[in-house]
């Protein structure tokens, strides 16, 4: 381009990019005049501005963008006494997050290192290990679990459990939270903090950053226990001020966190116990219902005066959708500027929010079975008309016996609950307008997933809430619990093969439970397999397990007890009696049984109303 | 505490007051004195353990400009010139690592390269360095000006009113050029790609 042309496109670009949008073509060709390769010249030069500053072109240095990197104390690939660091997750408070496996587990871990703001202070890195030791004595499934607290090349670690999901705060962002949504993540909060306060541990810094949802199963996970404590310096509680910022720093320069969710006590700097968690926990539900934290002000002071003088506005008046008055109630409870007048454990707080929750699931069911004349009703008694929800999660009742367990995440960690709460649950309010019917037969399970990899446990097991789509290395058990005694027969199905007879394996009775027999007590818990894995092969499909219950033994189904050795390992060798069993199941399965899941405990209650249940599981594998 | 590079101060401050005398042959033996500096000092950045700041080109400009220029005989002026010529220096190095990285990476380089001078351009902007590098030549036939406030920013990473003391114009034309200037990059690169 000739340097005349080039002064003159420059100035036409620079004083129109300083135009608006509209004005900015009509003065182009105004300077242009009838030279149209100029305007053409100059408009393709705006364009190419404007995509270069909406991509943030070159917006970093070249050396100081990758600043970000040079100060990271550890790099990918680096080794770390056991653990081999994976990834740069995050910086906080505490400081760095890294990815990491554990070469002597074979398992990833969230690794953190600690600043050296907190690990210079003797004193509050005393604190820290105390209070990490004391944390990860913590063995609830809504605790973060820390797994090991040392220090390695001097630098202090902090090794836990790594969570694949996010943040409440982010998930809050992107998520409309439905009313039975936020229940769970309430009553998940709680219960980690009902186990907490048990050990007493107080949190201090309940707020959304610290509420992690694992992305495969939405199962809450509250990070960070008992270190807020160690973290919080003597000048923290009264922050100078900031304006317009409600992020404060500690004298080290250490964000420590938002001042939205701090109970008036920790607000004035006092003293403080357990009561203090329930308040940043009513926070953080006004904050799920509202999209508002109830004490939000301009500036960090006003928000200090806020919590220690003003009430929010109230839940429902901040809510766009109606809200139970029993939540308001509740919110309303936690955030009760007088200790006394507040809850005062977090079993009472927990308590409450269960019995709502169970509620609305009461009443969702009711609507369902009954329809709108009692809808209406169930609605002005309890006052949740409107609620989008109550139709969702819970107990979710289905009609159908296939429950496909499909795709979900595949990174995971998390604890097991075997078996917990069975019985509670298998004595689900029933709904007032259903007869049970005399015969009903009905059976709990939960199923168990843990990943191997070269034949060694690679990740903790989990319970499985939803479908899942099983890889290579997923490895199941099946959980099963029934009422009352009954014969119980448990078989499996290949995948078909096109032209090839189904094969069974029969998975239950076995030689060492019950010495091969199917009669199993009330209450008997039967784990299967007894005391290893169920393993998917390398072919695609699906595995069908079939459960079926009944007070009487089954005369098509004795037979199979006879295939329970070493020699045959369960699989039905004699066609007759795959042939009687496969009509057995065919005939029976037309009957389908109620399915309901509960995703909080994870557990299917399978209710059939004829005297025998038969029910499939399918399990889908790639 | 690494000790100074063997360059004497007073010999880099009567370099570059030649070569802002008109001098270009100062120039010539400035160049790889301040090159060794930089060069050292970009890496014993990344070694440097964490402070908990952010690392930036012109902190290390600076210190290589307190290490080597001798602060009581220097008019102020010199300094604006020890920093254009460090951006120059800072180009070169950075477009230096960046091709030796990627040459590692396709495996014709035979030479090897550590950690840590891989690390001073992060890996997947090494082809953004070099293309950069490239078309801010373009630039600079056309428009030396602009292209050094690219220069300036980009690879020395000063800011706006940095670049007005060094380039003597106002932070508002600064802007302006930057802004010109970056259109016109994106453009180029965009095209080729």
């Amino acid at each position: 381009m000739e340097p005349e042309r080039w002064a003159q496109v420059s100035r036409i670009f620079n004083s129109a990019i300083e135009l608006d949008s509209e004005a900015r073509d009509a003065y182009v060709e105004r300077e242009c005049g009838a030279d149209e390769s100029l305007a053409h010249e100059v408009k393709r030069l705006i364009e190419n501005h404007q995509k270069a500053s909406a991509q943030d072109f070159i917006a970093e240095p070249a050396f100081a963008n990758q600043s970000s990197s040079g100060s990271k104390t550890l790099a990918a690939g680096q080794r770390l006494g056991p653990y081999l660091i994976l990834q740069h997750l995050g910086t906080g408070g505490m400081g760095e997050v890294y990815l990491a496996t554990d070469a002597r587990l074979d398992r990833r871990v969230a690794l953190k290192v600690l600043s050296r703001e907190v690990a210079h202070d003797r004193r509050r890195m005393q604190r820290f290990q105390q209070e990490a030791r004391l944390a990860s004595s913590l063995n609830q499934p809504n605790i973060l679990t820390i797994f090991e607290f040392g220090e390695i090349n001097s630098l202090n670690l902090l090794a836990t459990e790594y969570i694949e999901g996010e943040t409440l705060r982010h998930y809050l962002r992107s998520h409309k939270l439905k009313l039975t949504e936020i229940l769970d993540i309430g009553i998940q909060i709680l219960s980690a903090l009902d186990a907490a306060h048990e050990a007493k541990i107080v949190h201090r810094d309940i707020k959304p950053e610290n509420v992690m949802i694992r992305s495969r199963d939405h199962v809450v996970k509250v990070l960070d226990f008992g270190l807020a404590k160690a973290t919080e310096s003597a000048s923290s509680t009264h922050a100078s001020d900031l304006e317009g910022d409600t992020q404060y720093k500690t004298a080290a320069g250490m964000v420590l966190g938002t001042v939205n969710y701090m109970s008036p006590e920790q607000a004035q700097g006092l003293t403080v116990d357990e009561r203090t968690d329930l308040w940043s926990t009513g926070v953080v539900i006004y904050e799920m219902v509202t999209g508002q934290a109830p004490f939000k002000g301009r500036t960090k002071s006003h928000t200090l005066v806020d919590i220690l003088e003003n009430e929010p506005v109230s839940l429902s008046e901040a809510s766009t959708f109606a809200v139970p008055d029993e939540l308001t109630r509740i919110v309303d409870k936690a955030l009760a500027k007088k200790l006394d007048e507040r809850y005062q454990t977090a079993k009472d707080m927990l308590i409450d929010l269960r019995k709502l929750r169970k509620q609305l699931d009461v009443e969702a069911e009711m609507r369902r079975s009954v329809g709108p004349a009692l809808v209406s009703k169930a609605q002005t008694t309890t006052s949740i008309a409107g609620t989008p929800t109550v139709e969702a999660s819970g107990w979710q009742t289905s009609r159908t016996t296939k429950y496909v367990i499909l795709l979900f995440a595949a990174v995971v960690v998390g604890g097991v609950i075997w078996f917990a709460n069975t019985s509670r649950h298998v004595q689900e309010p029933p709904s007032q307008t259903t007869v049970a019917p005399v015969t009903e037969q009905s059976l709990t399970y939960s199923i168990t997933v843990q990943k191997y990899r070269n034949n060694k446990p690679f990740e903790e097991p989990f319970q499985l809430a939803k479908e899942m789509l099983f890889e290579r290395d997923y490895q199941i058990r099946l959980n099963i619990n029934g009422p009352k005694s009954g014969y119980l027969y448990i078989l499996n199905e290949g995948p078909h093969e096109k032209g090839k007879p189904a094969e069974f394996v029969v998975l239950f009775p076995s030689p060492k439970s019950n010495n091969g027999s199917a009669l199993i007590n009330d209450n008997e818990r039967i784990q299967i397999p007894e005391n290893s894995w169920i393993t998917f092969d390398q072919e695609k499909g699906t595995e069908r397990v079939w459960l079926v219950f009944c007070q009487k033994a089954i005369s098509d189904l004795e037979p199979i007890r006879g295939f329970v050795n070493d020699e045959t390992k369960g699989l039905l060798t004699d066609s007759s009696v795959r042939d009687r069993v496969q009509q057995f199941l065919r005939s029976h399965s037309t009957d389908k049984p109620t399915v309901e899941q509960n995703t909080e405990q994870r557990q299917t209650r399978i209710t059939s109303a004829s005297d025998i249940l038969v029910h499939a599981i399918d399990l889908e594998h790639q | 505490m690494d000790k100074l590079s063997p360059s004497k101060p007073h010999e880099i401050t009567a370099l570059l007051e030649q070569w802002s005398g008109g001098n270009q042959a100062a120039l010539d033996q400035l160049y790889p004195l301040v090159y060794e500096e930089l060069r050292r000092l970009a890496r014993s950045y990344m070694r440097r353990e964490p402070k908990g700041h952010t690392l930036q080109t012109t902190a290390l400009i600076n210190e290589a400009y307190v290490r080597l220029v001798d602060q009581h005989s220097v008019r102020w002026q010199n300094r604006s010139h020890f920093f254009a010529i460090s951006a120059q220096i800072m180009r070169r190095i950075l477009v230096d690592h960046a091709r030796q990285h990627l040459q590692a990476k396709r495996g014709g380089g035979a030479k090897k390269i550590s950690l840590d001078e891989v690390m001073i351009v992060a890996k997947e902007r090494s082809e953004e360095v070099l293309m950069l590098d490239e078309a801010l030549a373009n630039l600079a036939r056309l428009d030396p000006r602009r292209s050094q406030v690219v220069e300036l920013r980009y690879f020395a990473g000063l800011n706006n009113s940095e670049i007005a003391s060094v380039l003597q114009i106002s932070e508002n034309t600064v802007m302006r050029d930057w802004n010109l200037a970056r259109a016109w990059l994106y453009q180029q690169l965009s095209e080729k790609a």
